[in-house]
Formats: C-alpha cells, sequence, structure tokens
C-alpha cells in the first residue's frame, strides 16, 4: 500500500462526515430560519435547557472521534512500520535545493532552486528515505505521495514510501525557508526496475 | 459625551481622552489601534493576493513577499484578533458584571500603551534597511537567528511581539480581577452573561500561554546577539514547543469572546434566551482545558512529538464544539427571528465557521495533516476560521453594539451590503484555496506552478470583493457617526445589565440596576411585566 492510498482512504472518511455533518447543519438552520422567523402573533419559546439532548448529542460526536481516532491510528500504525530490504535513498536539504545520495550505490543527485534536481525511485517496491538538513528547517513534500515530513538540521527523520504510478511526480519544500523558498522544487522519475537499473547505471 | 471636558481645548480633550482610565475609553482606543493595524495587515494581504493572481514575478520581490506575508500574519494576530478581542471584553465586562469600573484601570491603560508601541515596532521594520521581519509569524529557530535573519528589521519584530504580547496580557489580567472581583450583587457566576463567561475562560487561556511567547521572544532576542540559546536539533524543536504552545491557545483567544458575542446576538434577535447555559459553561471549561494539550499537533510533521496523543486531544475539540453549534442552533427553534444586520453576521459566522471546524478535524489526524500541512489547505482552514468565522463574530459584536458605545445606529442598508459583500469574498478568496493546497500548492510562496492560475485568480477576485465590503462597513461608521440615528438605551430589545444604561453608558456605567436573578436580567424583568412564564 501507497501513502497515496492510506491518504485516499482516510480522507473519503473525513471528507464524507464532514460533509454530511455541513449539509445537515446548514439544513437544520435554513429550516429554523424560516420556519422560525418573526411574523405578526409569533410568540417566543421559553424553553432554555435540555441537558439530555446536550448530553445525548455529547455521545454521539464522541463515537464519531472514536471512529475517526480508530481509523487515523491504524493508518499512521501502517505508514510507521518499516520494510524489508527497501531502496534507501539518503535526503539533504540545503537553502534552497536537494541533494539526493543512494547510499553503497556511489550515485548523488545535487540541485537547486536555478537547477531543480531530479532521482528516480523504482515503481511498487517500498523506498527508505532518510531525511535531514544543512542549515533551517525544510520539508520535503510530494503531493501526488501525499506526504510530506520536515528536514532539520541535526535531526535525521526516517520514512518508506511506495510509488505506484510511472511517471513524473513533483516535489517541493513546503516550510518557509528563506529567499528562493518557493523556487526549492525537485522531481522524482517512477521507473521500471530495468529503466531504474539504466538510470542509476547512467548516474554512477 | 462626558460633560466633564467640555470647556477645555481640543489638544487638552485629545489629552484627555488618550490619558483616561475609563475602561470604555481604553476600549475604544484598543479599537482605533487594532483597526489601524487591521487595515494595514489588509493592505499587506491585497498586495499579495495582486501577486499571486498571475503565476511568475509580477510586482513584488522574493524578499519583499517574504515581508508581505510575515507582517500580515503577524500583525492580524498580535496586533488586530488578539487586542481587538481583548478590547470587546474590556469594554462590555464591566457593564455585563454591573460594574462601575474595570479592576486596575491604570493597568488596562499600560497595557493598551505596550501593545500600541509593539505594533508600531513591528512595523517600523519597513524603514529600518533590513526591512521587516521576514521569517513568517512563528520565526522558526534556525531561520530566525542572526546567521539566517540578521538585521535590525527582525530584531523589532522581536522585540513588538514580545511588547505587544504583554500588552495583551495586561489587558486579559484587568478584565479576569474585575470579573472576580467586582460583580455587582446577585451577579452569581451561573448567573454571569454568555458574553462574559466566554471573556472569563479566554483571560484564563492568556494567562496560561501568552507568558510563554514573551519569553519565547525574550530567549530568541538573546539567541540573535549572543547565540547558543536554541542550538541544535532539539534546541530547534524546543523553540516550536514554546511557540505552539502559546500558539494553539491564542487561536481561541481570537475565537471564544466572538462565539460570546455571536451567543448575545443570537438570543436577542431570535427573543429567546440562550439555550443551555449550563450546558455550554461546561463546554467552555473543557474546551480551555483542552487547548491546552493540543500544540502538538502543528509539529505532526516534524517526526519529533507524540502525535497519537495530540491527535487524540485535537479530535476530543470537536466535542465541546459540537455542544456550542447545537446551543446556538437550538436557541433560535422556537424563537421569532429578526434578521438585522448583527444577525447576519452571527448567521455567517455560524455557517463560515463551521467549514474551518469541519476542516481543523481533518488536520488532527496526523496522515492527513502530512499532505495539507505547509499548504495552502491550511491557510483556506484558518482563514475560514479567523476570516469567516472570528472577524464575522466581531462585525457582528460591532453592529451590535456600536449603538451602546456611541449612542448612534448603525445603518442597515448598508450594513447589509457590507454583510453580503464580505460573506461572497471570503468565500471567493478563500474556498479555491482548499483546492490549491490539495493540489500542491505550498504556503509563502510568491510563484507557483502554472496550473494553478485560474484557482488563484478566482481567490484575488475574492480579495477585491473583501475590500469592497470593509469600505462598505467604514462607510457605514462614518455615515452613521456623522448623520446620527439615536439609539436609546435598548435598541435592540436586548437582555443583559450593558443595555440597562445610557448609550453610550455614563462614566460610572449605572444609577441604578434592575435586580439580578439569571443570565438574561433585562428579559426576566420584560416577562416579569407581561406576565409569561417565567
Amino acid at each position: 500500500m501507497s501513502t497515496r492510498q492510506d491518504f485516499d482512504g482516510l480522507f473519503s472518511l473525513y471528507l464524507g462526515i464532514g460533509i454530511a455533518v455541513a449539509v445537515v447543519v446548514f439544513a437544520t438552520v435554513a429550516f429554523v430560519l424560516i420556519r422560525y422567523r418573526a411574523r405578526e402573533g409569533r410568540v417566543p419559546s421559553t424553553r432554555s435547557e435540555a441537558n439530555t439532548l446536550e448530553v445525548g448529542a455529547a455521545a454521539l460526536i464522541v463515537a464519531v472521534v472514536a471512529l475517526l481516532l480508530f481509523r487515523t491510528f491504524s493508518t499512521e500504525a501502517k505508514e510507521d512500520s518499516s520494510s524489508a530490504e527497501p531502496v534507501r535513498i539518503d535526503v539533504t536539504a540545503f537553502q534552497w535545493g536537494w541533494r539526493f545520495d543512494y547510499p553503497g550505490q556511489g550515485v548523488s543527485v545535487v540541485g537547486n532552486s536555478n537547477d531543480p534536481p531530479a532521482f528516480a525511485v523504482p515503481g511498487d517496491r517500498p523506498v527508505h528515505f532518510s531525511l535531514t538538513s544543512t542549515d533551517v528547517i525544510h520539508a520535503f513534500w510530494i503531493p501526488e505521495e501525499r506526504f510530506k515530513r520536515a528536514a532539520i538540521p541535526g535531526r535525521v527523520n526516517d520514512f518508506d514510501l511506495t510509488f505506484e504510478t510511472p511517471g513524473g511526480e513533483e516535489g517541493l519544500c513546503s516550510e518557509f525557508c528563506g529567499l528562493r523558498h518557493s523556487g526549492m522544487r525537485f522531481d522524482v522519475w517512477v521507473l521500471s526496475d530495468e529503466s531504474y537499473e539504466r538510470w542509476m547505471a547512467a548516474h554512477r | 459625551m462626558d460633560g466633564s471636558a467640555s470647556v477645555a481645548l481640543p489638544a487638552e480633550r485629545a489629552v484627555g481622552w488618550l490619558a483616561s482610565t475609563d475602561h470604555k475609553r481604553t476600549a475604544a482606543k484598543i479599537a482605533v489601534a487594532s483597526l489601524f493595524f487591521f487595515g494595514l495587515s489588509g493592505l499587506l494581504a491585497l498586495a499579495m493576493r495582486a501577486e499571486l493572481a498571475q503565476p511568475g514575478l509580477q510586482l513584488v520581490s522574493d524578499r519583499s513577499y517574504d515581508e508581505l506575508f510575515t507582517m500580515h500574519g503577524s500583525g492580524m494576530i498580535y496586533l488586530f484578533l488578539t487586542p481587538a478581542a481583548l478590547g470587546l471584553g474590556l469594554y462590555l465586562v464591566p457593564l455585563q458584571v454591573g460594574a462601575a469600573e474595570v479592576a486596575a484601570p491604570r493597568l488596562a491603560l499600560g497595557g493598551f500603551w505596550l501593545y500600541l508601541c509593539g505594533g508600531l515596532a513591528m512595523y517600523l521594520g519597513f524603514l529600518t534597511d533590513s526591512g521587516a521581519g521576514s521569517d513568517t509569524w512563528t520565526a522558526t529557530i534556525p531561520l530566525s537567528s542572526s546567521t539566517h535573519s540578521p538585521g535590525v528589521g527582525m530584531d523589532l519584530w522581536v522585540i513588538g511581539v514580545a511588547l505587544a504580547t504583554l500588552g495583551s496580557l495586561l489587558i486579559a489580567l484587568t478584565i479576569l480581577l474585575t470579573i472576580v472581583r467586582l460583580r455587582a450583587p446577585g451577579m452569581t457566576m451561573l448567573r454571569l452573561p454568555v458574553f462574559s463567561w466566554t471573556m472569563l475562560v479566554t483571560t484564563f487561556m492568556v494567562l496560561a500561554s501568552f507568558p510563554v511567547l514573551i519569553v519565547a521572544m525574550g530567549l530568541l532576542l538573546a539567541e540573535r546577539h549572543l547565540g547558543g540559546v536554541f542550538a541544535g536539533s532539539t534546541g530547534s524543536i524546543a523553540y516550536q514547543h514554546l511557540f505552539w504552545f502559546y500558539g494553539h491557545p491564542v487561536v481561541y483567544v481570537m475565537f471564544f469572546p466572538f462565539v460570546g458575542a455571536v451567543a448575545e446576538v443570537v438570543a436577542t434577535f431570535s427573543r429567546k434566551r440562550f439555550f443551555g447555559y449550563r450546558a455550554l459553561v461546561v463546554s467552555l471549561l473543557l474546551f480551555t482545558a483542552l487547548s491546552m494539550a493540543v500544540w502538538g499537533h502543528h509539529m505532526f510533521a516534524t517526526g519529533a512529538v507524540q502525535n497519537q496523543y495530540f491527535s487524540l486531544t485535537s479530535h476530543l475539540l470537536a466535542v465541546p464544539a459540537g455542544i456550542e453549534y447545537l446551543d446556538l442552533i437550538a436557541t433560535m427553534v422556537g424563537g421569532a427571528i429578526l434578521f438585522r444586520t448583527p444577525m447576519l453576521f452571527a448567521l455567517g459566522f455560524i455557517c463560515q465557521f463551521l467549514i474551518g471546524g469541519l476542516t481543523g478535524i481533518v488536520v488532527a489526524s496526523p496522515p492527513l495533516d502530512y499532505h495539507v500541512n505547509g499548504s495552502f489547505f491550511i491557510v483556506a482552514h484558518f482563514h475560514y476560521t479567523l476570516f469567516a468565522g472570528s472577524l464575522f463574530g466581531l462585525l457582528a459584536g460591532v453592529h451590535y453594539w456600536f449603538p451602546k458605545a456611541t449612542g448612534a445606529m448603525l445603518r442597515e442598508g448598508i450594513g447589509k451590503l457590507s454583510f453580503w459583500l464580505l460573506a461572497i469574498g471570503a468565500n471567493l478568496t478563500f474556498f479555491p484555496m482548499f483546492l490549491l493546497g490539495f493540489d500542491g500548492m505550498p504556503r509563502r510562496v510568491p510563484d507557483y506552478a502554472p496550473r494553478l492560475g485560474d484557482l488563484n485568480l478566482l481567490s484575488s477576485i475574492g480579495a477585491g470583493v473583501i475590500a469592497l465590503g470593509v469600505l462598505a462597513f467604514l462607510a457605514n461608521v462614518c455615515v452613521s457617526l456623522r448623520r446620527r440615528v439615536p439609539a436609546g438605551d435598548d435598541p435592540w430589545g436586548a437582555q443583559t445589565l450593558e443595555w440597562a444604561t445610557g448609550s453610550p453608558p455614563p462614566r460610572h456605567n449605572f444609577d441604578s440596576l434592575p435586580p439580578i436573578a439569571s443570565y438574561a436580567p433585562l428579559l426576566d424583568r420584560r416577562e416579569a411585566r407581561e406576565g409569561a412564564p417565567a
């Protein structure tokens, strides 16, 4: 499973519940505004408390929250688990560019905001990233994978991604890091195993 | 307005007004200053939306753009919404609890001057060689260190934030003391009006969290000039903990008082007392407690906090928030609803804040936050809470209490026009940002991928509509003050004590007080006269 699939499954649950809540609230407000608008002879009710209703509403929300948390925690546990024998890539962010090292392979790619780098990964296989920074805090974001992590100087953040769709994906820095932040981009090539080996050989 | 200064020269009267310790005048000063900073910070937003209307760099440089979003965000939070929320409380709380004065009036006045000086210091950075602060409203370490952000402009920003926050802290302290010590006889804690309850819990959060930001700014200044304070990755993470320990509660400091204002407006214009008062009090206290335990959700993507814990506490906020929504809507059920301008803004708050709140639950889930954090999705989310929510709540309150504070009614026609312009403008500006962020547009960039151009243009057009709405509001204020329609003591048929005295109230607030037997004493009095069941 890719982080994108994890995200899509979880997001559709949150979006569905969010839209349902919004529709119920908007419809209720609209109904109340029409039904109870001021008219000739309308006397307002003096009722001002119904604690059973409040407790019931709180219990309902707790139940929904429990469902959301259960799904969130199980997705999070899946994303935190590490797979056996992944492809390893060390990512180093700096003002204002990226360096991608393939440890033990003798391959490195580096580029900055004038000339953004592109690195390759094999499709359908877990890729283990070790992310850090040399100067300020950056963030490594690949929108199509629905994932980001902060790159913090003096700290290494590890995570796995599995890229499924072959082709190019764009990546960018999403933590403000100074003057050329908006130019701090990179490309990911998701390749078949043979193309990936060719790419690696060409970059050795 | 009050006779004591009528024989003085204009300059003397101005000094008298500036130096006055009357809580109503201190609050008026806060209102004027926060409107000034709202205007400045709003102009910066318009400049940003102009730059973002199309991809590529057209109007400003990278460097100026960084100053624009930094000063826009920090201006709106430190210098507009926070002081405006506290200023509203400083004006109204003594009146709502039946006090003749605020506790520690000099402290409140001192707080105003600290806030004003802090705000001016932050903005004066634009006049320095190094430019104004440009490290976002959070000034994250190590970006904000002297190595990466040298210059006196950033120092002024740090000092300004500390001063403005100290000022807000002092103002909140006087409000808390007023509620604790100066309530009128009969005004028990469970007869405190809803708005005053929201102010009370707001002051709890201010007292618990603002000192932490002041300390963080002091340490940041030391880091910039002496170094070694926030060293290494532990140092930069520690700074984020300090900052967000303040930075999340402040979100509710900029929210609760406006929930309170909306609650008063909804009750008054539904012709009913507020529904579920005791449940609301419990939910406010629960909300306040939780608000101090959710800060780590701003740090999910750092990999340096316990994501599960902060996800749990953040999701739980839905419980008290849901109770507040239930009570607001149930107050309207069975009422006789009048659609005056304050009520329109209150309804705008209820509907639009909901979108901000529901997307807030999305970002409380770490796997979802990993995608949208740091993107325009977040920008959309917090503008739905702070602009489409809190600002609409503030405007509901301003349209509602303006006649009380000035003695003159605001015009209904132009008020409704400004409401519709602001509502259309807000949704046009901020809804496309959800889609932009989801599609890969990061925050704080002057340039973006060409495929995102159409939605950005839509958003920029929306910002123009917002500007027209703000102009309509300002025109309404000017017209209504020039050609006054007298308000009388209680133009709306309201429920709380501030409407039982003159408009504007005299220096000592009340000549006499009605009996206080509930949180809606004026409604009690009307019901008793009409012989309705109590």
